[in-house]
Parts: C-alpha cells; structure tokens; sequence
C-alpha cells in the first residue's frame, strides 16, 4: 500500500473509533465518556488489566454491550459495505449516477422482506429473522436476474444492466405498492423497512455479516489498479492488457452480494453509496487504490455518525437514518463541488 | 524465433451480419513500418482492434510473433502489442503521470505495487515524449494535441515490441504530427521496432512507410513496398479519387496530391463527339490544360516535350499521346515529323503560354503550318509574347503573324473549355 493510503486511513481509523466511543456514551441513558472508554477497555483482553474494572456498573456494561455496540458495528459494516460497493459500480460503470442500488439490490431487497414481513414475520433462523434473510434473497435474486438479461455473448452490455435495472426495480416496486394497498394494517412495517433502519442490530446480525463484508472488502481490494485503468474505457483497457470482461463481472458479484448483505440488516439506506464515494473523490483524488479504503471507512464514519444523530435527537423518538444520511451529507457535497470548482468526472 | 512479428491467416470479421473484413491474408515482418490505407469504412479500425485481441476474428487465425493470439490472455498481447488509439476520455480524472504510470499494467502483479523499474520507464517516456512538462495536470485539463501525447506516451510505457498507430496524429498539429512521426521512426529504426500505422494522411504515410497495405471494402487490395504499389490506378481504384502523384524535391520520396478538376465532371458522361486536341508543352504550361481537357473527355495529345519536363511527366501520369525529345536538346527533325502529324490527327491545336527559345522554335512554327491548313488554333496568352521570346524577335514575329491568321486568343486556360463548348455550337 502507499504511504499516502496508509496516512489516510489511520486517520479516518482514529475518527471512526473516537465516533464508536461518543456513539457508545450517548443516548437515551447518557453514560460519561470516560465511563464508556471503561467499560469499553475492559473487554479487550490485555488492556483490561490495566485499569479498575470494580466501578464499572453491570447495568451500563448491558447498555453498550447489549444495545448500543452491535448496533454500532453494524452501522460501521453496513456503511463501509455500501460505500464500497458504491466506488466499484461507479468505477465500471465509469458513470457517477452508479450506486449499489443501481442493478436492483434494492427494490429486489425490498420486495424479499415485504414477503418475509407478510408471510414469516415471526420465524428466525439461527436467531436472524426472516425479513433480513428474505431481504438477502431478494437482493440477490433480482441482481442475478438482471446480471443475466444483460449478459449477451458472454460479454455485460452496461445499457442493457442499467436499463433493465430501472424497468425490474419499477415492476418490484409496483408489487409493493399492491401489496401495502391490499394489507394495509402492514403498510406502516413495511413503509420503515424500506426507509432503513438500524434499530434492529443484533450481534447476531453483525457476526453474520461481518465475514462476507470482510472477505470482499479485501478479495475486491485487489482489483481497484484494474479499476483505474478500466476509466479508459474497456477497449482501451483491454490494449493495455486487462480483462475486462472478467474483472467487470468478478467485482459486479463482490459488490453486489455486499450490498445485499448490508441492505438485508439496514433496509434501504440511500445516499450513502452514492455521494460517499464522490466526497472522497473530490478530496483525495480518483485513484481507486486510495479511493476505496478511504472512502469504504467514511461510508462507515457516516452511517454511524447519521444513525447516532437518528436515534438521539428526537429521543426516545427515532428518526429514519436515511433523512439524516441526506441532511448532513448532501450540503456537505454541494459545499465541496462549488469549493472544488472543478470537474470530478 | 524467428517468427514474423504479425501473421494472419484466412481472417474474417463481421459485426452481426455485416462483414466487415474477408479473408485477410498477410503478414509484416519484424521490424518494418506498414502503413494501412483506405477509405472509411474499409475495416482499417477492425483490423486494429482484431490485432489487439479487442475483438476476436469470426473465422481465421491471428499469430502474434508465431503465437496465436486465442491462446494469449490480454496481459500477454498488451506487452507484445501496443495501440494508440485515435483518442481517449478518462472516466475519472487521473493526472497525467497516473494516466501513463497504467501503460505499465501488463508489468504489475495484481499483489504487488510498481517497482522502481517501472518508475524509471514512465520518466525516460514523459522525457521523451516531451510530456514530463504538465506531468502534474489533470488528464482532462489538458489541450486535445496534449491529451493524444499523453496517450501515446502511456502507450511507449507497455514497451512492446509492436505499436500499432490508429490515426496517432489526428488531434496534433503540424509541428507535433511531424514530432511524433519522427519519434515513431527512431523507435523502428534504432529500436527495432514494428509499426503498423493506419492514417487518413497518405502524404504522412508514405514519408515513412516501408510498405503500404490498401484496403477495400473488407479486403486486400495490395499490399508492398511503397514504390510498387503507390500509383494513380491503385489510389483512384481505393479511394475513387483521382490523383497527382510527384516526388517531393526536398526528400525524394513520392506525394500524392489530389485532382480537384475531376470533382466537377465526377459520374458525368464522356464527351460523345471524341474531339482530338493537340497542345503544345513545354516548361509546365501544358499541364494543367492537358489534365483538364483529359478529365473533361477530350481526346488530348501533347507535343514536342523535352524529357524531364513537367508537362512529359504529366502526360505519363495521364496517359496521354505525347512526343518528346531528350533533355535540353533542340527539337529534332524525327520530332518534329510526328508532333505535325498528331497535330493534321487534331480537331483543334493549343498553345499555352509558353515561353519561346531556338530549341523549341520549331513547336511554333508547326502552330503555324496547322492554322495554315484550317486547323482550328487557340491561344492563351496570359503574358506578352515579347516577355517569352528569347530568341531575339523572331519567336514573337511568328506568333504575331499566326494571330492575325484567325487564332482564338485566350486571356486564360479557364476559358478553354468554354470555347471549346461554343465553338461545337457553332458548327
């Protein structure tokens, strides 16, 4: 790695962790900082000898540990999961309008949990509940589906994924829409898991998604120097000996089962992926090698930052994380474009 | 080893139902410089991306230094095979040491970062191509001449044996077309580079080219050495233009100009009533009457030329009747014999403006034996006689004399064909 990519991501490393101790301290029962960064200490084995573990309260112990951590961790994986995935369609599609949404994670996301909600509200497997596994199906589904209309001769046609990535979200979204009419005493469980929400985190959660994030993350790491010289456009790619075709597909299936496993425990979060990578962009530059872990951690540092906001504001009220991800994130976007004044793409 | 550096063999391509190349049949040596020729549309830019393994061929097979280039991967082609392509957009805005620093992707392990090594190829390249001044711009900040050097640098960084031209010099101007043109030509003459380079500038071409390849809707019309195939006939046969081949003064190697006249008359009918003209050449005056009067139908016939004049030169290219005598030698009496019988062949006799000296004196005095005997004479006098007699008044004297006799007297050659016209008119 370069010196400049590590520099970067220690860093946002440090932001993140210091936002994992204020995010820990805060919220309905506010806990002082420095009894967080205790209690939080005493479990890291090796640390936890060093300090006086006796004053640490069993009750707020339960609170960080039981409550507010996994949710936490699994902000911290679902926002890295989306921004990440976000650079890499953006990066083959070579078009800044791309998300992880674009190839129908999410409509097919949500239309695998509004069934799941409907017909297995109640039933968990291995204590991770239907909605989320049919959200994951869903996800995973609709992308295969569409991956496959799109892939003529062996070869991905882009117009083809992105026009039939529309048209398949739109006829989904539309049995939703029939659905919430026809059940409507379902409509309000429906309508706030498609808003997204963190509210749910369990370390179940977290302990399942936290491998494959991982393992892609770093699998999909390797192909970000391709990445970069794909933005020449794949024939030119392929003059200077990448194999597009190849790489195009591998990482269309690392990132979209990334995404799917981060909507499937967060709902459909939106803006993330999409303006997360762009902010980056414009402050480090289009280098995917260094684009990618900084801005896979900021996606992190701003889903955690949103839900913090989301659950304590308004509290014990909680706030869609999606509204808050749009107000912080998006005049914060357009303060950067008119500062930066000149072209991202 | 020694494979030839390019072999194809029986290749066809066809986007959907169209074909695009058939049968391709050819091979270019290492270290050569071909040049591919033909109009648009004739899978010039197939052949580029068939060499490149951006397309694979329907039918046939492509060998790469003796390897077939099914069997190589993209990596393995990019190292013996680099394009430059007619013009490049970056999806995202990498500055311009990035943008070359990828020519060096064939060379990287997917684990592992750039070595020195590659460090030091992409400055001797930046040094070279003159690129190292704006290294830390941005790729899209830069002027389209600056974006193309940039492209063709990234493309010396795969260091490959091979470096296929697709229009390089398009988007530059003159000074860097002739810059990098150069710098191609170093790399094949002391690198021992191949290079294959497709260009819409034949003139371009053919200044450094070993040999020439043209192509016609999808096929080899000829390929060799520039010499051998750089004509009129194959250049009006590709192209369907018809054009003036010279040799430039200055290096000795041919050009091609085009012909302008024949765009008028292009698809027109020849001219039916097969009038047989005679001009007198000499000095170039003839040549530009000769093309015309050739392209408009006519019959045309020239004489007496001395050899190494323009006008002969002229009449070669066009294929014209002419008579001639050897250089700088007064007009013989056998010459003279058989410039007066082409002349009592004619319907009409020209005399352009020519200038008058005691070698082609005699050239005038057939003038006169034609108006003589009721030939039709037309001259175009654009200048004084007395300022192209140089033979002391009596080239001048003459010419008078043949005025008076009932000469159309021209003030330029445009109006030739006009008189020609009414003159049938009149009878």
């Amino acid at each position: 790695m370069h010196i400049r990519t590590v520099k970067y991501v220690i860093i946002l490393l440090i932001i993140l962790i210091a936002l994992v101790v204020l995010s820990s301290a805060i919220g309905s029962a506010n806990l002082s900082l420095k009894l967080t960064i205790k209690t939080l200490i005493s479990v890291i084995p090796g640390i936890r000898n060093l300090i006086n573990t006796s004053s640490i309260n069993p009750q707020d112990f339960k609170v960080i540990f039981d409550i507010r951590l996994p949710r936490i961790l699994v902000s911290i994986l679902a926002g890295i999961a989306l921004s990440g995935s976000g650079v890499i369609f953006q990066g083959i599609f070579r078009n800044p309008m791309a998300d992880p949404y674009i190839i129908g994670v999410s409509a097919g996301a949500a239309f695998g949990a509004t069934i799941g909600l409907l017909f297995a509200g109640n039933i968990k497997i291995i204590s991770l509940s239907a909605t989320s596994i049919f959200a994951f199906l869903g996800a995973i589904g609709t992308t295969f589906l569409i991956y496959n209309i799109s892939k003529i001769k062996g070869k991905i046609s882009v117009l083809t994924l992105l026009l039939s990535g529309v048209a398949l979200s739109s006829l989904l979204s539309s049995i939703i829409s029939f659905i919430m009419i026809y059940r409507t005493h379902d409509l309000a469980k429906i309508y706030f898991w498609i808003m997204g929400g963190l509210a749910n985190s369990s370390w179940t959660n977290f302990l399942i998604i936290m491998p494959v994030i991982i393992i892609i993350m770093i699998i999909s790491a390797f192909f970000m120097r391709d990445l970069n010289v794909m933005s020449l456009g794949d024939e030119r790619a392929n003059q200077l000996g990448v194999q597009t075709e190849k790489i195009k597909q591998i990482l269309l299936i690392l990132a979209s089962i990334m995404a799917a496993a981060a909507v499937s425990v967060s709902g459909i979060i939106g803006f993330i992926g999409l303006i997360t990578p762009h902010i980056m962009r414009i402050i480090i530059g289009p280098d995917h090698k260094i684009l990618y872990p900084t801005a896979s951690i900021s996606g992190g540092i701003v889903l955690l930052l949103s839900d913090t906001i989301a659950r304590t504001v308004l509290s014990p009220r909680e706030i869609p994380v999606g509204i808050i991800t749009s107000i912080i994130g998006v005049p914060f976007f357009i303060y950067l474009l008119i500062k930066s004044k000149r072209q991202v793409f | 080893m020694d494979y030839p550096a390019i072999n194809v063999k029986n290749v066809s391509f066809s986007y959907n139902s169209n074909p695009a190349l058939q049968n391709l049949n050819f091979t270019i040596e290492r270290n050569s410089f071909v040049s591919i020729l033909g109009p648009n549309g004739a899978g010039k830019s197939t052949l580029v991306n068939l060499l490149s393994k951006v397309i694979l061929p329907d039918k046939g097979e492509i060998f790469i230094e003796g390897k077939n280039i099914k069997e190589l991967t993209h990596n393995e082609i990019a190292k013996k095979v680099a394009v430059v392509p007619q013009n490049t957009s970056l999806g995202f805005n990498f500055s311009v040491y990035e943008t070359i620093l990828m020519g060096r992707y064939p060379y990287l392990s997917r684990f592992k970062g750039e070595k020195p090594e590659d460090y030091n190829i992409v400055d001797e390249i930046m040094e070279l191509t003159r690129t190292d001044i704006f290294k830390d711009k941005k790729y899209n900040e830069l002027s389209g001449g600056e974006k193309q050097r940039v492209v063709i640098a990234q493309t010396l960084a795969q260091g490959s044996p091979v470096i296929i031209l697709d229009e390089p010099t398009s988007h530059l101007d003159i000074n860097f077309q002739i810059e990098f043109m150069e710098l191609f030509n170093s790399l094949y003459k002391k690198q021992g580079k191949t290079i294959i380079g497709i260009f819409h500038d034949i003139n371009l071409a053919i200044q450094y080219s070993e040999k020439i390849m043209f192509l016609k809707e999808g096929s080899i019309y000829c390929y060799g050495n520039v010499k051998d195939v750089l004509n009129r006939k194959n250049i009006m046969s590709v192209f369907k233009s018809d054009v003036y081949i010279g040799k430039n003064p200055f290096t000795g190697k041919l050009y091609v100009s085009p012909n302008f006249n024949l765009r008028y008359n292009f698809g027109k009918e020849k001219n039916e009533k097969e009038i047989k003209i005679h001009v007198i050449g000499g000095g170039g005056s003839a040549s530009p009457i000769l093309n015309m009067l050739n392209n408009s139908g006519y019959i045309v016939s020239t004489g007496v030329i001395n050899n190494l004049d323009t006008d002969l030169y002229t009449a070669e290219q066009l294929g014209i009747t002419f008579v001639n005598e050897a250089p700088f030698s007064p007009i013989s009496r056998e010459a003279q014999t058989r410039n007066v019988e082409l002349i009592k062949n004619s319907d009409v006799v020209i005399l352009p403006c020519i200038e008058f000296g005691n070698g082609n004196f005699l050239n005038l005095i057939a003038v006169d034996e034609a108006i003589n005997s009721g030939k039709k004479v037309i001259i175009v006098e654009s200048a004084d006689i007395s300022l192209r007699d140089h033979t002391g008044g009596d080239a001048a004297k003459l010419y008078e004399k043949i005025k008076v006799k009932g000469a159309f007297i021209l003030k330029s050659n445009d109006e030739i064909l006009n008189v020609l016209q009414n003159g049938e008119k009149g009878k």
